[in-house]
């Protein structure tokens, strides 16, 4: 019982540095961005190359270089992103949205072969290196509770930032109402980049803590897309508590899912995401 | 074959030599006086399809997209067939079946190609072979498992399917069944099995077979558990605490490319090695992909008998050439898609020739297809014969990795390696896979 816990809230904490920055660029710019999974992958290969070019010093060492250069590049290409295919588009209806941000999955995953070959990437020394923890009488990995508490301190700091900064604030007034915002004279552009280079990198750093578990692939980044698009449906737009609770939630319901009811792995994640969609559409935090 | 095989000798071997071995040959010969055909002076133009982008791409796609440009590469140098130069273009498979049949109409229909040599996923050769009758084209299925496409609905069924549509490599009933033959002649003990196998067709077929005769060779077994993981997953923790809960002694296991790499690098972090063994029906490439961290023991099927040791370099000098030559392009040993790519190529060219030999000239598809079928090959993984039913037979070879100073990598125990032959592990034509089976005499 205790480890199918542990591996929902492992699971639970991909889904919430994935949803996350789903869900920051959803609630600031309104933008549905279908290449927030090409820059899961994206973080994903950066992360593989640098602890593959740092092979020969402490595993440890590599993973934190890697860590900081994936979220690094994911919101340097964030930035690009929003400057150039986004913010053209920002006032249009939903359908330029999603033909945009797809093209820019497709063209991302192009760039990732251009870049990295269509070769698997594989970066396991942190993993490997880190060995296994007797947790409650139970053998687990040491990295699982690595990703665990990183991701923990990364949620932390998030909510430090919307909620304690001057940025934060301004970036959640701009979510409760642009066009006031804008007339408040919020610098409105400017914070969206930054919106979409902060949901970008925890995005990339998603990707880099899974390189040690999973080789960095093509196409890597359209399963946590969809499981990050049920979390937001679960948890509500735009909402750091949803996408905490939402996260927990996928994440615990397919632990147990795959325990005690294997055949209903992934339709259990999709029930759920039915239920709330007809019972509170907004989903469970999010803006009525 | 004895010695060095150099390139010359090798295109002999495929091509000409072919024709040697070749059975069944269902052509009239050439009457005489009969106005002899001509080779066309253009290139044959072939379309390679095989994922080039996403998840499938690294494992399969890619290694056997090399094999047909390395393919094509050597028989230009040695002229092409029948003098004519080899075209070859590579497409993504990428995009879905209907994407696929639409690809696969242009190609016949607007390119003209003479052939398409493609397909990994079963779903898309299940929706674009149909086409080759359709649109009158040679198409030949090179890595695609599923025993459902060239087999009936109930036993006996009517084949082949399709007059055009050929599937150079044996379907997944080989895997399955080679691995519950080993299981029963290596772990005769084994009470109860697990699977782990992905959502899908492929998943699907591949636990149903294995399955089955796993239940015919050991009556009253016991499944504890069958779990079906989404294809792509990143996260396997919670099937690993589950198969470990399972009190399986075997766990068999159909995933692929990245989701076999991933589950199995985290069921070594969690300790499920410890508590059970694996059994992996396509697990051939994945100590290569995992190095060392690759656990011992387990048991590995090789999708027919692609191996890069296997048959032995000084028995079958032609693996020992395959192996070099693709190690010499892309720096890495050939793995089973590169062995299906080679095949698909090498049937085809060989039926070209044995064709045009009977009837004088260049050859119809029609005419590719009646020598196609019953061709027997020597390819690097041994003897490759294409049945009635237009599918390909071959042995298949499974053993249990182990640690061998000189490989970084785990590789199948030289002393607990078998090769069943074609006969113990493929369906006769015209019979269902599971029936067959079930008509098994233990």
């Amino acid at each position: 019982m205790v480890l199918y816990i542990l591996n929902g809230l492992y699971f639970g904490a991909f889904l919430f540095l994935t949803s996350l920055g789903l869900t920051i660029i959803l609630g600031v710019m309104g933008i549905l961005n279908l290449a927030h999974g090409s820059l899961f992958a994206l973080g994903a290969f950066m992360a593989a190359w640098t602890i593959g070019l740092m092979a020969t010093g402490p595993p440890s060492t590599a993973l934190i270089v890697g860590i900081i250069c994936s979220m690094a590049l994911t919101a340097a290409v964030g930035f690009l992103l929003e400057r150039s295919l986004i913010k053209p588009i920002i006032r249009r209806p939903l359908e330029y949205q999603l033909l945009i941000t797809f093209g820019a999955l497709l063209l991302m995953e192009d760039l990732i072969k251009l870049v990295w070959g269509g070769e698997a990437r594989y970066a396991s020394a942190p993993f490997d290196s880190m060995g296994r923890t007797s947790l409650l009488g139970l053998e687990y990995p040491w990295y699982f509770v690595f990703v665990m508490a990183l991701t923990a301190l990364a949620g932390m700091a998030v909510w430090f930032v919307m909620a304690r900064t001057r940025a934060g604030i301004m970036l959640r007034a701009i979510a409760m109402d642009r066009d006031m915002a804008e007339a408040m004279g919020i610098p409105i552009k400017r914070l969206s980049s930054l919106a979409f280079m902060l949901g970008a990198s925890m995005a990339g750093l998603a990707g880099a803590l899974m390189v040690p578990t999973s080789p960095a692939l093509l196409g890597i980044g359209m399963e946590p897309l969809i499981m990050a698009f049920i979390v937001v449906v679960i948890g509500g737009m735009g909402s750091l508590k949803g996408a905490v609770v939402g996260s927990l939630l996928v994440g615990q319901a397919r632990s147990f899912g795959v325990g005690f009811l294997p055949e209903l792995e992934m339709p259990i994640l999709f029930l759920i995401a039915v239920l709330i969609l007809i019972g509170r559409p907004q989903g469970m935090f999010g803006k009525g | 074959m004895a010695g060095k095989l150099r390139r010359r000798e090798f295109v002999k071997w495929t091509g000409a030599g072919a024709l040697g071995v070749a059975t069944g040959a269902t052509l009239p010969p050439r009457a005489q006086g009969a106005t002899k055909k001509e080779v066309p002076k253009g290139p044959i133009k072939i379309a390679a399809v095989s994922f080039l982008t996403g998840a499938a791409a690294a494992p399969f796609g890619i290694p056997g997209d090399n094999t047909f440009k390395m393919m094509a590469d050597i028989y230009n140098q040695k002229g092409g067939i029948l003098g004519r130069k080899i075209e070859l273009k590579s497409y993504d498979e990428a995009g879905g079946a209907d994407a696929q049949v639409k690809l696969a109409r242009k190609l016949i229909m607007e390119d003209k190609v003479d052939v398409i040599l493609g397909y990994i996923s079963s779903g898309d050769c299940k929706a674009v072979l149909p086409l080759s009758d359709e649109l009158g084209a040679l198409i030949v299925a090179y890595d695609c498992g599923s025993h459902e496409l060239l087999e009936g609905d109930k036993t006996p069924f009517k084949y082949p399917k399709y007059t055009l549509g050929f599937r150079s490599k044996a379907h997944l009933g080989i895997d399955n069944i080679g691995l519950a033959l080993m299981i029963k002649k290596y772990l005769p003990n084994v009470k109860k099995i697990a699977g782990i196998n992905p959502d899908y067709a492929w998943g699907r077929e591949s636990w149903r077979v294995f399955e089955v005769a796993m239940k015919k060779l050991f009556p009253g077994i016991e499944v504890t558990v069958t779990l079906w993981p989404a294809l792509g997953a990143t996260d396997y923790t919670a099937h690993i605490t589950t198969l470990m809960n399972s009190g399986a002694d075997i766990v068999h296991s159909s995933l692929w490319g990245g989701d076999a790499v991933t589950f199995t690098k985290q069921a070594i972090g969690m300790g499920l090695f410890q508590k059970t063994r694996m059994a992996y029906s396509r697990g051939e490439p994945y100590p290569q992909e995992l190095g060392a961290d690759f656990p011992e023991d387990q048991i590995i099927c090789c999708a027919g008998t692609h191996y890069f040791l296997y048959p032995p370099h000084d028995k079958w000098p032609l693996n020992k050439w395959f192996v070099e030559e693709y190690h010499k392009r892309y720096n890495k040993y050939p793995t089973y898609p590169c062995y299906h790519a080679y095949q698909a190529f090498a049937v085809y060219k060989a039926a070209v020739e044995k064709a045009a030999a009977l009837v004088g000239g260049w050859p119809t598809p029609e005419e590719i297809a009646a020598a196609m079928k019953g061709l027997a090959i020597e390819t690097p993984s041994g003897y490759l014969h294409i049945d009635q039913d237009h599918n390909g037979r071959e042995d298949v070879l499974v053993g249990f990795t182990k640690k061998v100073e000189g490989y970084p990598f785990p590789i199948l125990d030289p002393k607990r390696m078998e090769v069943f032959p074609a006969h113990m592990v493929n369906a006769p034509a015209g019979v269902r896979t599971e029936d067959w089976i079930q008509s098994w005499k233990v």
